[in-house]
């Protein structure tokens, strides 16, 4: 039987309404994310990306429709079971907000594992591990406010795949990255995805970011306006 | 003009037999610029009549090689030092995006949605190449497709201003109306 997609959203929306007005910043989509994709949302500003994205990582509730993560129906797990989903399974990178200040770099990147019952020793040799993966071995004693803006994204990204990750989200991890820290963070993010089969969806408006990605899907006004397959063929001649 | 002086550029760097020309040309443009052998002749005999080029005498077999002439090397020069002018309002894109303005903006959108999703396509097999390229080590395959990269992200940001601009076009005109 074929695995059942790593995200799949089945009429999803996502309104908002606060008093009279009502804002449809999503939907109704349909789609489906496979286990070890590597996906790019693209689209103006106001399009829904981080809706989306949010309904993906199970921080966000639908109005409408089912979220469904490797077949698991997000509306049938309680507050608590989505924490505990989130923690162990889920990864996240952030444009900002991403490291706690007061911790080392192998600090932060232990965390997660700390919080999802692993012993100080083991959480620590993963970090490790996972920092030498981003080029950050030798920094894993610092302090987030020592490290360059790129170099913090790094941890994050190594943060965000330590441990059994099934799915990754990112929310403009370069933001505010020149755009050379910006293509390294991206290749990482590319790399950790092929080498741990998770899946990955990165929200940018970096068309350049977005090459990395197997398929792109581009939103308008809350919906699905177009999408990119990118074949496996190369430049001809390279 | 362009692979008029591409030819002279290469004889300029050494003198080469006219089959190995192409195969240089090819390599160098990072396989983005393919000629035949035809053009590579008919060129040569252009920039041999024109007194750019001439051919050696045959030493290793039959086929013989080509070098570059004093005249030549100064045409190669003179083109070196001339900026390039690549008219941007002489584009079939551009021009198809101007032309479905006039139509109705749903085809105008299908001709930006489409042309979007092309592009992004193109861009992720750019993309794919660069870590193989950069392993490989070879600087002008890469500087060539850093190019490509380039000019379709120049592209899509072009077409997501035309959507930009359109929108705010219409919303305004429904302002405009409402407010009457
Ligand atoms: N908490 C909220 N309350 C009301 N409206 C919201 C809320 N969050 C988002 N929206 C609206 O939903 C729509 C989509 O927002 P979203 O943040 O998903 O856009 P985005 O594509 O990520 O934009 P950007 O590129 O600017 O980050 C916007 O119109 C936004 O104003
Ligand atoms: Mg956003």
């Amino acid at each position: 039987m074929k695995d059942a997609p790593a995200v799949s959203f089945e009429r999803v929306e996502r309104v908002y309404a606060s008093g009279p007005s009502v804002t449809r910043a999503l939907g109704p989509i349909d789609l489906e994310l496979e286990i070890g994709e590597f996906v790019a949302i693209m689209g103006p500003s106001g399009s829904g990306k981080s809706t989306l994205l949010s309904l993906a990582g199970a921080l966000d509730r639908p109005t409408a429709g089912r979220v469904r993560l490797r077949g698991v129906d997000l509306a049938t797990r309680t507050a608590s079971q989505l924490a505990t989903l989130r923690r162990r399974s889920l990864g996240y990178v952030f444009q900002d907000l991403n490291l706690l200040p007061g911790l080392t770099a192998c600090e932060n990147v232990a965390l997660p594992r700390e919080l999802d019952g692993a012993s100080i020793a083991v959480a620590r040799r993963e970090a490790l591990e996972a920092l030498d993966t981003v080029g950050l071995g030798h920094l894993a004693e610092r302090f987030p406010e020592d490290l360059s803006g790129g170099e913090r994204q790094r941890v994050a990204v190594a943060r965000a795949f330590v441990g059994a990750r099934e799915l990754v989200l990112a929310d403009e991890p370069t933001g505010a990255l020149d755009s050379m820290a910006g293509e390294r963070v991206l290749r990482l993010l590319r790399e950790r995805c092929d080498e741990s089969g998770c899946t990955v969806v990165l929200v940018t408006h970096d068309a350049t970011h977005a090459g990395w990605a197997d398929r792109v899907l581009f939103l308008r006004d809350g919906l699905l306006a177009s999408e990119a397959r990118g074949s496996a063929r190369l430049v001809p001649g390279v | 003009m362009s692979v008029r002086n591409g030819i002279l550029a290469l004889l300029a760097e050494e003198p080469r037999h006219g089959y190995a020309l192409k195969s240089e040309f090819s390599r160098r443009t990072a396989g983005t610029w393919e000629l035949n052998v035809g053009q590579v002749y008919t060129t040569l005999a252009r920039l041999r009549r024109d007194g750019l080029v001439a051919e050696d005498e045959p030493v290793d077999g039959p086929r013989h090689r080509w070098r570059v002439t004093g005249s030549g090397r100064g045409a190669l020069e003179k083109w070196l030092g001339t900026p390039v002018d690549e008219a941007a309002s002489r584009n079939e894109l551009i021009l198809k995006v101007l032309l479905a303005l006039g139509g109705p903006p749903d085809r105008l959108r299908l001709v930006l949605d489409r042309q979007r999703a092309f592009a992004m396509e193109r861009l992720q097999e750019y993309t794919r190449a660069r870590p193989v390229l950069a392993d490989a080590g070879d600087l002008s395959a890469e500087l060539a497709l850093d190019a490509l990269v380039l000019r379709v992200d120049a592209d899509l940001r072009w077409l997501d201003r035309c959507e930009q601009r359109v929108a705010d076009r219409e919303r305004e005109s429904r302002l405009d109306r409402g407010s009457r």
